[in-house]
Parts: C-alpha cells; structure tokens; sequence
C-alpha cells in the first residue's frame, strides 16, 4: 500500500493564515464571552478584556488581509474553490448522517479540494468577517457619535452573528480534532499542522481533487 | 429594610445649584470649566465630573410673563432600571434601600448602560482607541446613607427642595404637596410614584413630564430586555444544542466504528472443527493439516 505517501493539500501560508486567525478568533471569543456570563463578568474589569478584544480584533483584520496580497492568486483560487458548488455538494449533504454518524464512507461522492463542508465553513468566514468587523468597528470608533439605535443594532448583529459562529466553531473543531473517524484516519487535524495527507485519505475523501491534480499517476511521489 | 428616596419639589428649588456644588465636593469631582451659552444654566449637560445638575426651563404663562421651572438631572434610582438590566458585569446593581448602586471596579466600560439609560444619565469617559473608560454618575451617598446621613445634595440645599427619608413616607408627603398646588398648577404630579417600578427619587412636577425634559412614559428600552432576555439565553440554547448534537453524533459513530471492529470473518474447518479469525482461511489447518481451501466461512 501506499499509504505512507503524502500529498499536499494546505500551502504554508493557508496554514499560517488558519493558525493566526484561529488564535484571535479565540481571544476575540474569549474577551467576548464574558458579556454572557454575568458571574464571570468580574475578568472583565477595568477593560482589559476590551484591550485584549481590540488587540485581537486587529490582528484577525489584518492577517487574512495581508495574506491576500501577499498570496494574492493563490488566494482568489482558494476563495473561487470555495464558490465553486455543484450536484456533488448536494451528494454531500444528503450522505453527509449516514457518512459522519455510520462512518459509511461509500455513500459520499467524491470532493474537490475542499469538501462541501468545508467550503460552507469557508464561506461562512468570508460572510460573517465583514459582519463582525462593521458591527465591531460602529461600537468601537463610533461609540460617542453614533446615535443609540445603530450603536444597539451593533451589538445585536454582533451577538448574532457571534452566537451563530461559536457554535460552527464547535462543529469545526469537533469535526477536525475529535469526531471518531477523524481520531482513527488522522485526517484533517494533521493536514493544518503539516498540510500533508495520505494517498489513500486524499483518494478516499478528495477524490474529485486527486483525480484532476495526479490523473493517471498512481503515486505522485514515485 | 425600608427602601429610601429622595423628594425633589421644583416649586421650592431656586436654582442656587449648592446641590451641584455639594456633589462636586462630597464626590471630590473637580470643576469644569465653562462659557457662557446664554443661560444660567451651568455646566451644560451632565458629565462624567458632574452627576447632579439643574436644567432651567422657561415656560410662557398664560398671563403673560414667563415661568422659570428648574428640574433636578440626576440618576433617577430606578425601580425597573435598564443599566442594572443590560450591565454585563454586574457592577451595577440594586442596593437593599432600592437605589442603584455602583460597584466601579467591576465596570468594564462597555457603555451599554450609557446607550440605554431612559433618562440618558450615566456618563463614560475613557479613550476610544483602547477601550479603556469608566462610567459615572450619582451613587446616592450611599457612603452617607450607609452611616444614616443625608445625601450631599440633600443635605445642602438651602430652599428644602430636596429630603430625604423612607420611600414610602416621601410618597405620601408628596401626594399631599402635589394636592397643595394643584390650584396654581393644575397639571401638578408626582413623578416617580410609578413610573419605572417606582423611582427613588420623587419630582414634585408642576407641568406635565416633557416640559420639565422628563420623559412622560419612560421605560427600559425593548431592545435592553431582548439583549439578556432573549438573545443570550438563545445563544446559550444554540451552543447547548449543538454541544449536545457533537455529543450524540459521538456516541453513535464510535458505537458503529466498535462495531465494525469487532465484525470478523471466522473460518472453520470442515475436518477437525479448529476455527481461525481473518480475512483469509489460513493456508493448511493447523490441527488436521487440511488445506485451506476446504475450510467454510461462518456466518454470524
């Protein structure tokens, strides 16, 4: 078998990018959160956590923005993969319970580079961001001049869109670190730290991808 | 214990503003500098160093002339109070007297009460670039209040505008002060009695609320409620859900991956009845030697 052989499916910088983003996503999270839960609203005294929340904030504008330019093609393709939906994301969805609780792995078509799941989580990223970012700059830079009802449909929008995300971040997390299958094939956690998989996870789970990229080649490494 | 209040009679204040110098003391608060804006009025506007002040308000008579009200602008202590609401941290809270205390260390800054407050009172100040502010407005004395003395505005004030006592006592003196002038001004209430739950400092109007700059229906904004009340338990809700769902989805996809693990094919062989696990039958029966080929593959 050839299972030892790997193929590339994240670049450096969609790594470093996913790392860096991850990490203020999580001290945004973090900081925000204590809005929720009153009994722990004591952390939040004397503003740090707003510092830390805009510290955060900054870094989670400014690290997808400076890899767009500075991986300005390889980016746009990435963002086109992720608009790129077809019947094959339809197969997803309807395989997608019988695939992640009965781990029945021949009912899923076979993906692209990103499968339909990660693509709506792309996708998610690119619509919520401006989200957050217009509704957190209103309350930040806006907050003595706007009038109140913008400053509360800030923090609704805010809340909102926040309420919505922690729980696609459990999912995530979930999906990529602790669902069995993952646990037991190694897949997509590995592939964010090395940004490598297997011949036969690549096959088995971006088949559509594999095909297109190594054709007939039975191994690439060969 | 009794809840306190205070009673605030336009009909005596004078406008001397010692209740706005008292505050300024009691409270260390340094004094703003101001200019002059074409009225007595002064300082302008609330602000995070000044907690109490007078607005002066000129009323046409019917008669002729003009009628100057002045109206007391200051933290209303409210029964029903939209910051104690929307306040994230809990710094703001209900005192057992009733009023609404303050607990500044634990203010964040977030400035919610600030966006919410019906009678636009509280005051942050702080840098916009960090985030780094504080809030402020009148803490009642509760310093004061605590050792049994008057608030400082109170205990100033030279007309007897102001007093200070037991809430239900300063009901019922007002009722009857209001009933006193209702000759002379025959829109005369008392403001506070009910509005926002009751409030804990009483106005002794002599025209209706919005001439005084008093909102005649004040109430903690919908969008206060919906931000505790139904958007965060929501969240919770949400993440609840989806903690239980992951936790669900677990539950059965290690069931079903055990499963698979455990179903192997057994193979027996038809001679001496010696079984072997595996994919394959093995290649000679290790017991009766038979080849591999003759061994059966059992069904579960």
């Amino acid at each position: 078998m050839a299972g030892d052989e790997l193929v590339l499916k994240y670049r450096v910088a969609e790594r470093v990018l996913h790392w860096i983003h991850a990490f203020a996503f999580v001290i945004l999270l973090i900081t925000g959160i204590f809005l929720f839960f009153p009994p722990a609203g004591f952390l939040a005294q004397d503003s740090w956590s707003r510092v830390a929340h805009r510290l955060a904030a900054i870094i989670f504008v400014a690290a997808p923005v400076i890899t767009l330019f500075v991986s300005w093609r390889a980016s746009w393709k990435a963002i086109f993969e992720a608009l790129d939906w077809s019947l094959y994301d339809l197969g997803w969805v309807l395989a997608f319970p019988r695939y992640y609780f009965l781990s029945d792995e021949a009912a899923m078509p076979p993906q692209d580079r990103f499968n339909t799941g990660q693509k709506a989580w792309y996708l998610m990223v690119l619509m919520f961001s401006p989200l957050f970012v217009i509704t957190g700059g209103l309350m930040w830079f806006g907050k003595d001049a706007l009038p109140t009802w913008v400053f509360q449909w800030s923090i609704y929008i805010h809340d909102i869109v926040f309420m919505v995300t922690i729980c696609m971040f459990l999912v995530h997390v979930y999906l990529s670190v602790l669902h069995p299958l993952m646990r037991k094939e190694g897949g997509s956690f590995r592939q964010m730290v090395d940004g490598k998989m297997t011949i036969p996870y690549a096959r088995g789970h971006h088949g559509k991808w594999f095909e297109r990229v190594y054709g007939s080649q039975k191994a690439p490494t060969k | 214990m009794a809840e306190k209040a205070i009673l605030f009679d336009t009909t005596r204040c004078m406008a001397c503003r010692a209740c706005q110098v008292a505050c300024h003391q009691w409270n260390d608060l340094p004094a703003e500098a101001t200019t002059n804006h074409g009225t007595y009025e002064n300082p302008p506007d609330l602000s995070p160093t000044c907690w109490i002040k007078i607005r002066f308000n000129e009323v046409p008579k019917a008669n002729g002339g003009v009628d100057w009200v002045f109206t007391r602008q200051s933290c209303m202590h409210c029964t029903d109070a939209a910051c104690v609401e929307v306040c994230p941290t809990g710094a703001l809270y209900h005192a057992q007297d009733g009023y609404v205390a303050y607990n500044e260390d634990l203010c964040s800054g977030c400035g919610y009460c600030v966006e919410f407050c019906p009678f636009s009172v509280p005051r942050s100040q702080g840098s916009t670039i960090t985030g780094i502010r504080k809030m402020k407005k009148c803490l009642f004395c509760a310093d004061r209040v605590a050792e049994g003395n008057q608030p400082a505005c109170v205990k100033t004030c030279p007309p007897g505008a102001l007093t200070f006592g037991n809430r239900d006592d300063l009901v019922i003196a007002g009722k009857q002060r209001v009933k006193a002038i209702q000759t002379t001004y025959p829109s005369a209430y008392l403001y506070g009695e009910k509005e926002l739950g009751g409030l804990h400092v009483l106005y002794i109007l002599t025209y209706p609320p919005e001439v005084h700059g008093l909102p005649s229906k004040p109430e903690v904004p919908l969008s206060a409620r919906v931000w505790k009340n139904a958007l965060q338990p929501l969240g919770w809700g949400l993440v609840g859900l989806t903690i239980a769902g992951l936790g669900l989805n677990y539950i059965v996809a290690r069931a079903t991956i055990n499963a698979e693990r455990e179903r192997v094919t057994r193979w027996m062989c038809p001679t001496c009845g010696y079984i072997r696990q595996g994919d394959e039958p093995p290649d000679r029966c290790p017991v009766s030697g038979d080849p591999g080929k003759k061994f059966t593959r059992m069904e579960e």
